[in-house]
């Protein structure tokens, strides 16, 4: 009897809420071209400013790759791929490719392997790990122009900190940390590491909290040690939230222009001289605007390329994981 | 008949009235500043410099421009970098904001065809009467490197570099000015007077050398007296240098080029590379020496002009060379300044550079704009700067400069005077900023000792002729 009052209650309820989605429903046609056009038109708005705001730069800025335009020259000419192939024929400008992959690939491999580390040791809820979390948010607040200067002070050969504190624990304390390639890379990455590492462990924490407890647990019941239990179940619940983690600096360290402008210079040489270094030359400093939007339209391509790419490899390597 | 001549003598006494009123508007208007062509605006509007142009001595005589004419001077200061992309970004879309612009050499061939000339202006009396424009004051080699362009060959230098400014001659040249100079940097040598004068200093210093210690004149001096001062045991160094990576290094080298006996400016009005030379290789590899030697503080191969000077303010260094003002940390104790000319070769050059005041050609209160400038460059408002730090463009404002009550400032503003005289500036070109990327990045490799002079330079004369072909020059071979 109690079953069947709750087959009618639910019954009840169903058909209620199958007549409220109806009547909330808007009515549409049968037809299903007229459907699709009626969609069409209340994505509209939404479509319009997406173009606005993201493809149509992109067409203008491809628009301006293909010509001779500066900023301050009316005399603005077709020129095709010239642009294109003489960026993939600079030896300068294939250095400062170089240099950005390089540090791209080392920055965003340390950053997920520390992030990862600092996430598994703060994201249980405790209050020094409050405290810890609200500390990791400084680094990356504070302004890559400010903290590539600071860096700077402290590096500095004279009367840096860094020099001072090695010379107390008996290291070498003259060392000219921006005046040589090995330790301008090492001032780099350091500074790009202490300031993003942050962000990628919040992420992680973020995405650590909201595991399912009940596999962890079965697999501690079922003996398997912490590496095993991080490895097997904790790593590949976590993909999404690397997955993100990854993109997003990924990007960003493409994008990476104050430190080396501020910090190096892009030396000593052209050491240390990313394919930004160089479109700011280009872009601002010359205002050659075709020749600096087909170096901008590269690197939109290559980051374009290359996050569908991680994203796969991380999809695989957590579906093998599962296997 | 009484009665008609009474009439007579009135009508006669209006018209003579109404003549003297005429006459007497007249007078007041030809006296006051609202008597150019085009009516006073409410305010003239600059883009300035921030401390590279000292921005501080030209805003404390803003107000006196107000008081004087009622039209108000509306600065806006930006760093150097923000205000390159601005300046650009203002004339790229035509606007009117900014009435008056500061400009920099380097930006000057891609900008004069957005700046008014002013060539009709200076000859015009009536834009010229708030104070004395005496062209013919200003030191004729920063005047022509820093204002005079022919806007259809503007990578031309002006042949007379060291004629007496006359705008009628200079339009006759085939040229014109598109601004006024208001502050003229040169690259000094600064020295510690109190070491050079220190007793056992000199006697140490006869005694390894065999020669009274003075301040070097030439570069084989310079070498000497900075290995001297090399004392590492006292945490001194001999001098300073601007080897890192921006356009101080390239600054370094071109003084050093001239002194060599090459062209200081490094590439010819019709773009000959006069840098991969003789004299090239010999700056290069003196340059190196010294930094390789020692007689240079760690981090010179990473250093700015602003980090030299931070060294030398804190005594780490007996010498610098820069070319903003220095001033020695309070912690050293009877450090006094000494100022001379950089040391020459066999010929000299040191780098300058000069900021000018340039009318925007979009402006709408163009006239307005040049009396701003005109004014603010004066003679009389350069003189009351000095007590900022200006470094003025006038001769008749050095005579009052080097009888400064401050003694080092008197020191400092003589040198400057004769570093300007002999200066050498930057190559005429619309994409410096990247030719000057690769020179300072040569000069850099052969200071930490990456490369050797020869092949640098011929390897950056490479890169040099593609860049300046890709944006339509001849390069001569």
């Amino acid at each position: 009897m109690k079953n069947e009052m709750i087959d009618l209650v639910d019954a009840s309820a169903a058909s209620s809420l199958e007549l409220a989605r109806r009547n909330s429903e808007p009515t549409l046609p049968n037809n299903k071209k007229s459907r699709n056009g009626i969609y069409w038109v209340q994505m509209s708005p939404a479509l319009i400013i997406l173009l606005l705001m993201t493809i149509a730069p992109a067409i203008f800025l491809v628009r301006k790759s293909l010509t001779n335009d500066s900023l301050l020259n009316s005399n603005s000419n077709f020129v095709g791929l010239d642009n294109y192939q003489a960026i993939l024929t600079d030896a300068s400008l294939l250095n400062s490719a170089r240099v950005t992959a390089t540090f791209v690939g080392i920055v965003v491999l340390l950053e997920m392997v520390a992030g990862l580390f600092f996430a598994q040791l703060l994201h249980k809820k405790s209050r020094s790990n409050s405290v810890a979390g609200a500390l990791l948010i400084i680094p990356f607040a504070v302004a890559p122009a400010v903290s590539a200067m600071v860096f700077r002070e402290l590096l500095n050969p004279n009367y840096g900190w860094v020099n001072y504190f090695m010379g107390l624990v008996g290291l070498p304390d003259k060392i000219d940390w921006l005046g040589n390639s090995t330790t301008a890379w090492i001032a780099l990455i350091g500074l790009d590491v202490w300031q993003w590492t942050p962000f990628v462990t919040l992420i992680l924490i973020a995405g650590m909290s909201s595991l399912p407890a009940e596999p962890l647990e079965a697999a501690a019941v079922d003996g398997a040690n912490s590496w095993q239990i991080f490895r097997h179940i904790s790593f590949r619940l976590l993909a999404p939230f690397i997955g993100i983690a990854l993109v997003l600096r990924t990007i960003q360290a493409f994008k990476t222009f104050d430190s080396f402008l501020i910090l190096t210079g892009g030396g000593p040489g052209d050491s240390t001289s990313p394919i930004n270094l160089e479109i700011y030359r280009v872009a601002l400093q010359s205002f050659r605007v075709g020749y600096a939007s087909a170096m901008a339209i590269i690197l939109l391509i290559t980051i374009s390329v290359l996050t569908p790419i991680l994203l796969r490899i991380l999809r695989r390597a957590t579906q093998n994981e599962e296997v | 008949m009484l009665h008609i001549k009474k009439e007579g003598n009135v009508f006669g006494a209006k018209i003579r009235l109404a003549l003297v009123a005429v006459m007497a508007i007249g007078l007041v208007a030809a006296m006051t500043p609202s008597n150019a062509a085009q009516k006073a605006p409410k305010q003239i509007r600059i883009l300035y410099a921030t401390a590279e142009a000292n921005s501080a001595a030209v805003q404390s005589a803003l107000p006196a421009f107000n008081k004087k004419t009622g039209v108000k001077l509306v600065m806006d200061t930006m760093p150097y970098g923000a205000l390159q992309t601005k300046v650009f970004a203002e004339f790229a879309a035509k606007s009117s904001y900014y009435d008056v612009v500061i400009v920099d050499t380097p930006w000057s061939p891609a900008l004069a065809q957005n700046l008014e000339p002013l060539s009709g202006y200076m000859t015009n009396k009536s834009l010229n009467n708030l104070a004395p424009l005496n062209a013919a004051d200003f030191i004729p080699k920063v005047f022509y490197d820093t204002a005079v362009y022919n806007v259809k060959k503007p990578s031309q230098h002006y042949p007379k570099p060291t004629a007496k400014v006359d705008p009628a001659a200079i339009k006759k040249a085939g040229f014109d000015v598109y601004g006024l100079p208001i502050q003229a940097n040169a690259l000094a040598l600064a020295y510690r007077k109190d070491l050079f004068e220190d007793p056992a200093q000199k006697a140490a210093f006869k005694k390894a050398a065999g020669r009274a210690l003075t301040v070097p004149k030439t570069l084989d001096e310079f070498a000497e007296v900075a290995e001297f001062f090399t004392q590492p045991e006292k945490n001194l160094y001999g001098t300073t240098l601007m080897a890192g990576t921006g356009d101080w290094s390239t600054d370094d080298f071109k003084t050093l080029l001239a002194a060599f006996g090459g062209d200081g400016y490094m590439i010819g009005n019709n773009q000959e590379l006069n840098f991969n030379s003789t004299a090239g290789v010999k700056a290069l590899t003196y340059y190196r020496n010294l930094i390789k030697s020692g007689f240079t503080p760690p981090g010179t191969t990473s250093a700015s002009w602003d980090e030299v000077a931070t060294m030398f303010n804190s005594g780490l260094t007996a010498m610098t060379m820069n070319y903003h003002d220095l001033k020695l940390d309070d912690t050293i104790k009877g450090g006094v300044i000494g100022y001379a000319k950089v040391p020459a070769g066999n010929s000299e050059g040191p780098h300058f550079g000069t900021w000018m005041l340039s009318v925007n050609k979009f402006s709408k209160n163009k006239e307005w704009a040049y009396r701003a400038a005109q004014w603010l460059t004066s003679a009389e408002q350069s003189t009351a700067m000095l007590s900022k730090g200006i470094h003025p463009a006038r001769n008749s404002v050095y005579v009052a400069a080097v009888k400064l009550p401050d003694a080092n400032r008197a020191a400092y503003y003589r040198t400057l005077k004769q570093a300007l005289a002999v200066g050498a500036g930057r190559p005429r070109l619309t994409n410096y900023g990247e030719v000057n990327a690769v020179i300072f990045t040569m000069v850099n490799n052969v200071a930490t000792g990456k490369l050797e002079p020869k092949p640098a330079l011929a390897a950056a004369a490479v890169e040099v002729t593609k860049l300046l072909e890709s944006a339509g020059y001849k390069v001569s071979k």
